[in-house]
């Protein structure tokens, strides 16, 4: 390993590093730090999608929910195992981790309790995955993990696409089905806009992009996903609190609520007219929401269990 | 008519892994009659998650031909798919993705 300014050149040069011994401590922290982030969102997207895939209307769409799952599990494995490379226990990490201290979004959190809020995140949460692990796959400086994620943004797209078709089926039933359809959006539209966190403003640092971990900033990527979801939306009739605005030439996405605001998750209400600051954001994300314990005691009891009798059989 | 109906199909890429429907092997015969369109596919594995939207797809790529009026799919699975089937601008395209076939 060179001098920090060595390796600092070789990042800016858009060079790709390969291996531990070529990384600098600081670097190796932030790479693990992103990819615990990218593994646990991927794989708690299973039990999440799981719980409301039960609930397919046919047998051809349970099928279909469940090959997203079983997607997501082999995305979340890239990540893992790239981490085990790097040193992690792969294990540990999955099973013995108290499920507070998983690096989630808030929005896994919150129950999908229908097939209707299901598709609704392939529509939303996939496509909020989408860019971001586009972004990564584009800029990272990790060449085994942008390698990695080849396979991973081709089966994102099938995800999108089953949300979108669903999503755009129901509401062209109308009538209840439909209404269900935009109360899902309601509550899942602001939850996903969260999902890209603090707004440049506040955030004036980021390792992350100085070590090239992202190409995009928070704000540009959810300007990205904004420019995707809105006009999707608006096209098959359902509403969404956002609206495009040209400026200096530009297309920019504008929120029509207070960003951010008050969120009640038992009753899944935005309270629009409570704006809040991001302390009170991060103290919500912190404390995790409804489901946290219950999806992550969905992989790790029967682990647990399974090695104990087990043991008992062996000994 | 039919060639241009074939050709449609090399647009219609798989929505799971960047291949078409022609050069992955899964269109088994196309035929059409008084713009009605005969199509006979299979799939590459009988639980495909993917199969509906396959089945959407092909029939609205074939509406968008002039001439065509209604188009009819039936799935087979005599003979079964094999990735023999697949054409070598198919394979390519796979190895190039990171999937040997």
């Amino acid at each position: 390993m060179g001098t920090q300014a060595e390796f600092d050149q070789m990042i800016k040069s858009g060079e790709l590093i390969e291996s531990r011994n070529e990384m600098t401590p600081d670097y190796l922290k932030e790479l693990k730090h992103t990819l615990i982030v990218s593994g646990d969102t991927e794989l708690i997207s299973a039990p999440a999608y799981y719980l409301a895939a039960k609930r397919a209307p046919s047998i051809n769409a349970f099928m279909t929910g469940i090959a997203i799952i079983q997607d997501e599990l082999a995305h979340a494995h890239i990540a893992y195992h790239i981490l085990e490379e790097l040193g992690e226990d792969q294990e540990k990490l999955i099973f013995s981790r108290d499920p507070k201290s998983f690096r989630y979004p808030y929005a896994f959190d919150v129950p999908l309790d229908s097939w209707t809020e299901l598709v609704v995140a392939n529509g939303m949460y996939d496509q909020a995955g989408f860019c971001l692990l586009g972004d990564i796959h584009d800029k990272c400086s990790y060449g085994p993990w942008k390698r990695g994620l080849n396979k991973v943004m081709a089966e994102e797209n099938f995800h999108l696409r089953n949300g979108r078709t669903w999503m755009k089926r129901i509401s062209a039933a109308g009538g209840s089905a439909k209404d269900e359809l935009q109360r899902a959006v309601d509550w899942m539209f602001p939850l996903s806009v969260e999902w890209f966190g603090l707004p440049d403003s506040m955030k004036m640092h980021s390792t992350q992009l100085e070590y090239r971990l992202k190409g995009l900033t928070n704000d540009q990527l959810r300007q990205w996903w904004l420019s995707t979801v809105v006009p999707y939306c608006e096209q098959i009739g359902i509403k969404v609190p956002a609206h495009k605005e040209v400026r200096d030439g530009k297309d920019v996405w504008e929120l029509d609520y207070p960003f951010p605001c008050e969120f009640d998750a038992a009753e899944k209400r935005w309270d629009f007219k409570q704006p809040i600051s991001w302390d009170d954001v991060l103290i919500r994300w912190r404390a995790r929401g409804p489901r946290n314990a219950e999806m992550v005691a969905m992989f790790q009891e029967e682990f647990h269990r399974f090695r104990k009798t087990h043991h008992q059989n062996g000994s | 008519m039919t060639q241009r109906l074939w050709d449609a199909l090399t647009e219609v890429q798989d929505p799971e892994m960047p291949v078409n429907l022609v050069d992955l092997g899964v269109i088994y015969g196309i035929t059409e009659q008084n713009g009605v369109v005969d199509v006979e596919l299979t799939f590459t594995a009988m639980g495909c998650p993917a199969s509906e939207f396959i089945l959407e797809d092909v029939r609205e790529r074939l509406l968008r031909e002039t001439g065509v009026n209604e188009v009819r799919v039936t799935v087979v699975w005599d003979p079964p798919w094999t990735v023999a089937r697949m054409t070598e601008a198919g394979r390519d395209a796979l190895e190039s993705w990171g999937l040997a076939v």
